[in-house]
């Protein structure tokens, strides 16, 4: 399974505010804990409601919670 | 392992144990439907039982209505099992073309469904392992 091109920085917002739980996160943003999980892996792009939601937990913008490393143009719906 | 997955896992053995039963009964005719529906009856006295049970030892988990990763999840499995049904529709056909006997046309969907569905929840529970 290739790696997501989309980073985040969940696990060290969570720390900076007072180390919310990944469960406090979840209940906050409507989804389940496994989920962040798996978010803050990289394991799963979340849709951009819920990564706004993320960035409106924290109180930050959204390019402050999630950047895109791909880099070079899409790729079309066959090499997805 | 969050309650879907528990209930994923639940559900596939208890598939399983179902697909077991109906390969190694050998009954024919009405007498292997009716000894499908009584085992169908137990799978699902049992699935309710054991969820129960899972739900009451995480009644949080069990009450937070599936989100975006476990919906996605649930359609990525349903496709792959859609293909192993319609593959085991054509093959019954084929079983009541080639015996000629609607029995054995039933016996064989009634696999197919089985076989499809144990794919299904195998494929959900590759899924939740891996995150998405």
């Amino acid at each position: 399974m290739p790696p997501l091109p989309i980073t985040n920085t969940i696990r060290k917002l969570r720390f900076e505010h007072g180390e919310m739980t990944q469960q406090d996160l979840a209940e906050r943003v409507g989804v389940t804990r496994q989920t962040i999980n798996a978010i803050e892996l990289g394991k799963y792009s979340p849709s951009l409601e819920v990564a706004f939601r993320i960035a409106t937990v924290f109180g930050v913008r959204l390019e402050e919670v999630f950047s895109y490393d791909g880099g070079g143009p899409s790729p079309t719906p066959s090499e997805r | 392992m969050s309650f879907r997955e528990k209930c994923a896992w639940i559900s596939f053995v208890l598939v399983l144990l179902v697909l077991v039963g109906v390969a190694a009964g050998g009954h024919v005719g009405i007498v292997g439907f009716h000894y499908f529906l009584t085992l169908l009856i137990g799978f699902a006295l049992l699935q309710v039982m054991l969820r129960l049970i899972i739900a009451w030892q995480a009644p949080k988990d069990a009450r937070t209505p599936k989100d975006e990763r476990e919906q996605l999840i649930d359609l990525k499995a349903a496709r792959i099992g859609f293909y192993a049904l319609v593959a085991g529709v054509l093959l019954s056909m084929l079983a009541v073309h080639f015996h000629g006997n609607p029995w054995s046309g039933l016996h064989t969907m009634v696999f197919s469904i089985l076989v499809a569905w144990a794919i299904k929840l195998g494929a959900e529970i590759v899924y939740y392992r891996r995150g998405r």
